[in-house]
């Protein structure tokens, strides 16, 4: 630890101290404006004037809003959707648990046996994502359609009953939320598995660790960061999502991210942003109990 | 009343839905916008930033046109600039190797070019984005625009003075073809602001090989029978009016109590089962797939659905309660910059033989009862038209000439509805606070 001391160079460093001071002063500032700009505009304005529209009242004709400080529009808008947020809720929640389960040994492989293939491994994962989404999902419809290949096929052999559907249910929602969320899952825990450092689990097999005792008693938890991360980053997008629903889902399993595109559409936009800013504000708990349970550090390492 | 858009009888040597189904180029325009529907979503959010930095107009009346705009003396001094900007919905006009051959043969008698776009994906959203210029007194850069009949936005249009009124001394060819469906609407008594570019139903669409004897009501929605196979519109507009029709009550002339009913009868469709979902556009995917046996249906996506082999089961009934009527028009927004011109070609495209070159592409319901004869036995430029569009289509002319969907026959106009125009805003929060729940039920 040899760090040259100030007091050392007095006279060097004092002449050009205050130039010196100011630039060290100003630096941090200026390398993050871009960042800080692009934060502004893109993301805290929007924020901030959906969060104020959601206390306005509007004309759906002219769109003319007027700040009316309506907080009963909360009250009720949660009383007339509660349901769909639930539903939110149970589906997001269990394709991202979904998620978790089927990419941790995808992720695990690829970290531990991926060698040099590595990266061709993980683009594969991506590669879905060069499909636009909407269309993937639109695809699943004729997939799963009621005399399509592999219903009707079944069918046909009598192994299903006639009336039997996946579309229109909630299982088809969730199969979709899973299904197109799955690299957000897996991309994060890749990263958790891929940093433990490997001579750890030598150290555990000379300390006479099974291998499933190695799994359970070191990976595991060292990964545990990982999976909270992985299922937040996969939890809060599906949370809002709209589209599956739409393309998957029948009558009674609306989510609210489709009660939120239904409003804008009919230029409720009031309504619309109330509903976001009751999303956000529950996705913004999710995210503060995580910080609360594993430190606020952890997440963005896995962003 | 269930026909089979005049497509059965046609046996050609080889079929001519197999050459439309090689060469797919052309597809029903709402069916397009299957996925641009659900990306809707993000156009209505870019609309809010859009709309918090404009003021809008306030008053609560509306502002009246300033300087006596579509006046005749007005209409007097507005002269050709030899160019116009024509907004409209994707996959809506006469299109062969990308060159429109209607708007060609504009450019070539008339002397005025087209900047031709395809902007308009869904009426709401597309109000949105022109309504922050309209409120500020801008041009929107469009000089005509086509907005449907059955939203909103053309209401809003209407009512805030967003529309240039149209010089009725120039609709000499709307005066003289035009047919009556389209003629003096009851959504714009008098064309005051609007000419139809096409018109069609929103009816029931079925699989008749599954459903023999459909019978003529509005009712087979609502029939247990076909439970948890039946398609319904997630559209407010659309499952409104039939909820009204099933009840028996006129939707052009309901009362808020009529909705109260209707919105009671289609909530027992849901809770019985019967609704298997609330589609957009992608109700025709499901109708196809087997998904649904009967459904909510466009004329214009069965009448294509039909040019398929495949799909030669689906079918089209116009219920004897009615068929929902809905056109889309054609309308020149307050500030344009090119009025006069913008009226020249709205009035063009009334001429039979130009109608028919467009129709011969779009298969919805033409605002030109002549064509029909123009598209028999074209001559000169639209015979040409016809024949270089014919490749692109694979089909006859006659086909087209011959479907009451395209040129309805008496009866057909007969069961026509006009939707139900909203006098006020309270009126049409009242509308969707029935009618959009049923939709997103949890």
């Amino acid at each position: 630890m040899e760090q040259p001391v100030l007091a050392d160079h007095a006279g060097g460093v004092t002449s050009r101290r205050p130039r010196a001071r100011l630039t060290k002063v100003l630096a941090p500032y200026l390398l993050s404006l871009p960042a800080g700009l692009w934060l502004l505009a893109l993301f805290l304005i929007p924020l901030v004037t959906m969060l104020s529209l959601s206390l306005q009242t509007c004309n759906l004709g002219t769109g003319a809003c007027v700040m009316t400080w309506h907080w009963a529009e909360f009250g009720q808008q949660l009383s007339l959707y509660h349901g769909q947020f639930l539903n939110s809720f149970y589906y997001a929640g269990a394709a991202a648990l979904i998620d978790l389960v089927i990419s941790y040994p995808i992720a695990y492989w690829i970290a531990f046996y991926g060698g040099s293939k590595k990266n061709f491994f993980l683009l594969m994962l991506l590669v879905p994502f060069f499909v636009s989404f909407v269309i993937r999902t639109v695809v699943w419809n004729f997939i799963l359609s009621d005399n399509g290949f592999i219903l009707g096929s079944l069918k046909h052999a009598h192994l299903l009953p006639q009336g039997f559907h996946v579309l229109s249910t909630g299982y088809a929602v969730v199969a979709g939320l899973a299904y197109n969320y799955l690299p957000f899952t897996a991309l994060p825990l890749y990263v958790a598995i891929e940093r433990i450092d490997k001579t750890v689990l030598d150290a555990a097999y000379d300390l006479y660790a099974t291998r499933r005792a190695a799994f359970a008693r070191v990976i595991l938890p060292l990964t545990v960061p990982g999976l909270f991360a992985a299922f937040l980053l996969t939890f809060i997008p599906a949370l809002g999502d709209y589209v599956n629903q739409q393309v998957l889902g029948g009558t009674s399993n609306t989510m609210i991210g489709t009660v939120i595109q239904n409003a804008f559409q009919t230029l409720d936009y009031a309504a619309g942003s109330t509903l976001s800013a009751m999303l956000l504000g529950v996705a913004l708990i999710g995210i503060f109990a995580y910080a609360r349970v594993l430190g606020s550090r952890t997440i963005d390492e896995y962003l | 009343m269930t026909e089979r858009n005049g497509s059965d009888p046609h046996e050609s040597a080889i079929d001519p839905s197999v050459w439309r189904g090689m060469t797919q180029s052309r597809m029903s325009r709402r069916h397009l916008l299957a996925s641009a529907g659900t990306g809707a979503g993000m156009l209505g959010m870019s609309a809010v930033l859009a709309a918090c930095g404009v003021k809008g107009a306030t008053s609560s009346g509306g502002p009246k046109p300033a300087g006596g705009v579509g006046t005749a003396a007005w209409w007097a001094k507005q002269k050709s600039t030899k160019t116009v900007n024509f907004a409209n919905w994707p996959y809506y006009i006469d299109v062969v190797k990308g060159k429109h051959l209607s708007l060609e043969r504009f450019t070539a008698t008339t002397g005025i070019t087209v900047n031709y776009t395809e902007p308009i994906g869904n009426n709401m959203p597309f109000y949105a984005k022109i309504r922050t210029s309209l409120s500020a007194k801008q041009s929107t850069g469009y000089d005509i625009i086509v907005m449907t009949n059955n939203s909103p936005a053309i209401g809003y249009l209407i009512q805030f003075g967003w529309l240039t009124p149209l010089d009725q001394s120039a609709m000499t060819n709307f005066n003289k073809n035009a047919g009556p469906l389209v003629k003096n609407p009851s959504w714009d008594p008098h064309n005051k602001y609007t000419m139809a570019w096409q018109s069609g139903w929103t009816a029931i669409g079925y699989n008749s090989a599954i459903i023999k004897n459909p019978g003529t009501s509005v009712d087979i929605l609502f029939d247990k029978k076909y439970a948890g196979k039946v398609g319904m519109m997630n559209d407010p507009q659309e499952l409104g009016s039939v909820g009204l029709l099933a009840i028996g009550v006129d939707p052009a002339t309901s009362t808020e109590s009529d909705w109260a009913k209707a919105a009671k009868k289609l909530n027992q469709q849901r809770s019985d089962g019967i609704v298997r979902a609330y589609y957009d556009q992608s109700y025709i995917d499901h109708l196809k797939n087997g998904d649904t046996v009967v459904t909510q249906a466009w004329s214009g996506d069965i009448f294509q659905a039909d040019l398929n082999s495949k799909y030669r089961d689906l079918a089209l009934l116009i219920p004897n309660e009615g068929g929902m009527f809905w056109t889309d028009n054609m309308c020149i927004p307050m500030y344009a910059q090119n009025p006069r011109d913008a009226m020249t070609l709205m009035d063009f495209y009334y001429q039979p033989d130009v109608e028919a070159v467009v129709e011969y592409y779009d298969d919805y319901i033409c605002p030109v009862p002549a064509a029909k004869q123009a598209l028999l036995s074209p001559t000169g430029w639209a015979a040409k038209a016809l024949k270089e569009l014919a490749p692109e289509i694979g089909l006859p002319t006659s086909k087209t000439a011959g479907a009451p969907t395209v040129f309805p026959t008496p009866a057909y106009v007969k069961n026509s509805r006009p939707y139900y125009l909203y006098k006020s805003q309270e009126e049409l929060t009242a509308w969707n606070n029935l009618f959009l729940p049923i939709t997103q039920g949890a």
